[in-house]
């Protein structure tokens, strides 16, 4: 989706995934704590946020189970031990924020992820996992540079 | 198959309160602990292009402090500070990590390390605040975050999927 592929850890990463939670200074992102980030966005929009709908663990496992492809409600229910209201209500939430889409087949209401909804997500983790994995890099080159002068221990 | 080198870097989410960082490095153990913990080493790697390490000292004994600060391409101070709660060379610490300035911003990290082959894996696990003292909120909510990371990655970016 109009994004470059490179080997899926691409060194500039798209920033309009979302706008910057007020007060985020450069550089902080890499020091934040993942609670105080999401936290911070949480608050800074509403509930119908990808991040609010998947805070959610029976939520999550209905997302769990629909990537092995679309199904009906019944066998949502079914595979996770869920009563059909629960499945009912956490499927209304995730068809809020577009995390799933819905539709009929006769009587049968058909449930499908919708993946490319959770691409905030996936930006933020790879954004911090960027962060981490740059400085990394600095000390892995530096081990090697030990190394290479000879072993010392 | 190990997955070394540049970009090797794995965090996972594994609740809404813990980050954990993988990576494997190709040296002894050892060596990787010094690197890890010495100042003389540390301030080698720490602090990034453009940035500039102020201070970094580290007193690796239980109980013993550490201080890392640096400034920012901007100019702006990052200072970070904690206490070592475990220190059990080559393979473990523990230490209170506090991010100076930032409220809420303190967490508990454990390194652990492990060697097997010649490579060093190293794992890195934040767990901040609350997570400490667990309160009773979370309880249950261990599975919680669980697999939604390979999730989104696996349905967004199958490459990186294949590399875990």
């Amino acid at each position: 989706m109009g994004s470059r592929e490179t080997n899926g850890r691409s060194r500039k990463r798209s920033r309009a995934y979302r706008p910057k939670p007020p007060g985020l200074r450069r550089g902080f992102l890499k020091h934040m704590p993942i609670s105080e980030y999401i936290g911070t966005v949480a608050r800074a929009s509403t509930t119908s946020d990808v991040f609010n709908a998947i805070a959610e663990t029976h939520r999550r496992e209905v997302l769990d189970t629909l990537i092995a492809g679309e199904k009906a409600v019944g066998t949502i229910v079914n595979d996770l031990s869920l009563s059909q209201p629960q499945v009912s209500k956490h499927l209304r939430v995730l068809s809020e924020v577009g995390l799933v889409r819905c539709r009929a087949e006769g009587r049968r209401r058909l449930y499908r992820l919708e993946p490319a909804r959770l691409r905030p997500l996936h930006d933020w983790l790879a954004k911090y996992e960027q962060a981490w994995n740059d400085r990394l890099d600095r000390m892995d080159d530096y081990l090697k540079e030990l190394q290479q002068q000879g072993e010392p221990q | 198959m190990t997955p070394t080198g540049h970009g090797s870097t794995v965090v996972e989410l594994p609740n809404d309160r813990d980050v954990l960082i993988t990576r494997q490095f190709e040296a002894p153990i050892a060596l990787v602990f010094d690197v890890l913990t010495k100042p003389e080493h540390v301030s080698k790697w720490f602090a990034g292009p453009g940035e500039e390490m102020k201070e970094c000292s580290i007193d690796l004994r239980v109980g013993g402090d550490y201080h890392f600060v640096f400034l920012t391409e901007d100019g702006i101070e990052m200072s970070f500070r904690g206490t070592y709660l475990e220190v059990e060379p080559p393979t473990r610490t523990v230490a209170t990590w506090l991010f100076e300035g930032r409220p809420g911003g303190d967490a508990v990290e454990s390194q652990d390390l492990h060697e097997a082959h010649g490579v060093t894996t190293l794992t890195v696990k934040l767990a901040f605040s609350d997570a400490a003292g667990r309160p009773t909120r979370f309880e249950g909510m261990q599975e919680s975050f669980d697999r939604i990371d390979d999730v989104v990655r696996s349905l967004l970016d199958p490459k990186a999927a294949v590399s875990r």
